[in-house]
């Protein structure tokens, strides 16, 4: 049984063909990382599960339903939320606001969103910052508030792009915990993640995409010592 | 009550007012002032609330004052139908400028709202035979409140203040309903705010008509108490400044904020002009030189408006969510 499918996504800028008829399943509660080198086609990949980028060919489906074609708003009402790769917290409005907009997906009471989302801000850590700008923030809150975010829209799969990207060694363990504890709440969850270290840690199975294409799909130790997946991060010379 | 009592003082200020002072001149600076804070209230809720900077509102005011002028000079209908045809034909045209804000960001959509009321600046100057091109149309006296022809300068002063009232209303709403949230999030990333399942696109629009709809109704009132309409006023990108100004000097994206910015702006304005530009003085004109400065002082010492400029000395009072 699947939750999300993605079947025979392909997607062109022009000459360039970011995606290539990329096609997996995820299961309900299962956490899949995905890697690979830069402009592999990772985020074009996110951005069409979203419903930001329209493929060429393909579609993807939640639960049998197809999302390909809704709008990014719609794709989110149906149950995928997401965070961004370069963060885009709303700057001008407090971080309890900033979590709110997304728990107002799902409720039309204020008062209830506000609740709600002081859960979350606090479930991430950011209790002492509630009432700050979000432009007060350093990239780690900044991160964990986007997660927060996400959450109050009460994703049925979840899609973080580069969860350690640009957050200082100390403060990705407390990250890697968080996702970790998502994932055995039950969280479906769709990870980015350059760090393989932290991916191999945390997923139970993994997607490596080079050049547009899946070069390999399975548990993490063996596709780290896939052959083409250290071919495509390293060179030719690297593969023993 | 929280946060609403000095609107709460502003606005009865204004209504009481006229009981007290009977100064005909004293009467109709009120009526100026909520007239021009409605309209940098209505430009605030597309241009502070929703982030739809737009340089051509204008276009609303005189479609307007002319669906009055128009619909009552030819065919005798009160300019309260006038006001709500106008207030109609607006909430269309902002329909297209909302969808056009779907495809245009930033400078782009500004410069558009720009080209859209000087279409209609030209159009109305030369379609001789419709709105009497650039000679302008006088409004002729009926008394009556049906026909809005008032002398007594008291009911205007209450008329204004009911549309302000309704205007500072929709704020309020802006800054404490789920709709608010949402479009405050559009403002501030309308792609992170689709990416949380915000209808970004929708509420754009309706933000857009909203403040249309409202800014032909104060160019219908404008029309009625002034007597007169011509194009090159009311479709000029001055006026549409204006609009923006009060918004920006009172606080983007505050509910009292284009009132209090409209009140400063139009007080300067009406002072500058009786010290330094008297008919007959040596340098007419020169008030507005001066009233140019006190403006760039205005927006150096205060950027994020009178409200901001309060809030930041008084934390307690004006918890205001500010456009950055």
């Amino acid at each position: 049984m699947s939750l999300l499918s993605v079947a025979g996504v392909t997607k062109r800028f022009g000459g360039i063909v970011a995606n290539r008829g990329i096609s997996f399943d995820v299961a309900p509660g299962e956490l899949v990382g995905i890697i690979g080198p830069n402009g592999a086609g990772k985020s074009t990949l996110f951005e069409i599960v979203t419903g930001f980028y329209r493929p060429d060919e393909g579609e993807v489906r939640l639960d049998g339903l197809r999302l390909t074609g809704l709008s990014p708003d719609t794709v989110c009402r149906r149950g995928i939320a997401r965070t961004f790769q370069k963060l885009r917290p709303f700057q001008g409005l407090t971080v309890l606001d900033n979590v709110m907009v997304g728990a107002l997906t799902r409720t039309r009471d204020v008062r209830h969103a506000r609740e709600r989302a002081r859960e979350l801000v606090g479930k991430v850590g950011l209790a002492d910052k509630a009432e700050s700008h979000a432009r007060t923030l350093s990239t780690g809150q900044r991160k964990r508030l986007e997660l927060a975010r996400a959450l109050a829209t009460e994703p049925r799969v979840l899609l973080l792009d580069e969860v350690t990207g640009g957050v200082d060694q100390r403060t990705i363990p407390e990250l890697v915990r968080l996702v970790r504890d998502l994932n055995g709440g039950g969280l479906t969850l769709l990870v980015i993640e350059h760090n393989m270290r932290v991916i191999t840690a945390v997923a139970q199975r993994i997607i490596a995409l080079h050049l547009g294409e899946v070069i390999a799909d399975g548990p993490p130790d063996a596709v780290a010592r896939d052959r083409r997946v250290v071919e495509a991060y390293l060179g030719q010379a690297y593969v023993r | 009550m929280r946060g609403v009592t000095p609107a709460v003082v502003f606005f009865a200020s204004a209504a009481l007012a006229p009981l007290v002072v009977r100064d005909a001149f004293f009467l109709d600076s009120i009526v100026l002032i909520l007239l021009w804070g409605t309209t940098a209230a209505a430009w605030n809720v597309a241009g502070g609330y929703a982030g739809q900077i737009s340089l051509g509102h204008s276009a609303f005011f005189g479609l307007g004052a002319y669906g009055a002028a128009i619909l009552g000079t030819r065919w005798e209908i009160s300019p309260w139908i006038g006001l709500v045809a106008g207030a109609g034909v607006a909430t269309a045209i902002g329909l297209v400028i909302g969808y056009l804000s779907n495809r245009l960001r930033g400078p782009y959509f500004v410069l558009a709202t720009i080209a859209f009321s000087q279409v209609l600046l030209i159009g109305s100057s030369r379609w001789r035979a419709f709105t009497a091109g650039s000679e302008g149309i006088p409004v002729p006296f009926r008394p009556g409140f049906w026909t809005l022809g008032l002398v007594d300068k008291r009911v205007w002063v209450w008329i204004m203040l009911g549309f302000a009232l309704l205007a500072y209303l929709i704020a309020l709403y802006l800054e404490r309903a789920r709709r608010g949230y949402q479009l405050a999030a559009v403002r501030e990333d309308e792609d992170a705010a689709l990416s949380l399942g915000v209808p970004a696109r929708r509420l754009k629009v309706v933000a857009i008509c909203v403040s249309a709809a409202l800014t032909a109704a104060c160019g219908a009132l404008w029309t009625q108490y002034v007597g007169f309409v011509d194009p090159i006023y009311v479709f000029s990108i001055d006026l549409s400044i204006r609009f923006a100004l009060a918004a920006v000097v009172g606080g983007l994206g505050t509910a009292l904020g284009p009132f209090l910015g409209a009140a400063l702006v139009t007080t300067v304005e009406t002072y500058l002009r009786a010290e330094f530009g008297g008919i007959g003085g040596r340098f007419v004109g020169s008030y507005l030189i001066v009233y140019g400065c006190a403006l760039i002082v205005i927006v150096r010492w205060m950027p994020q408006g009178v409200v901001g400029w309060i809030g930041e000395r008084w934390p307690r009072r004006a918890a205001v969510r500010t456009a950055p």
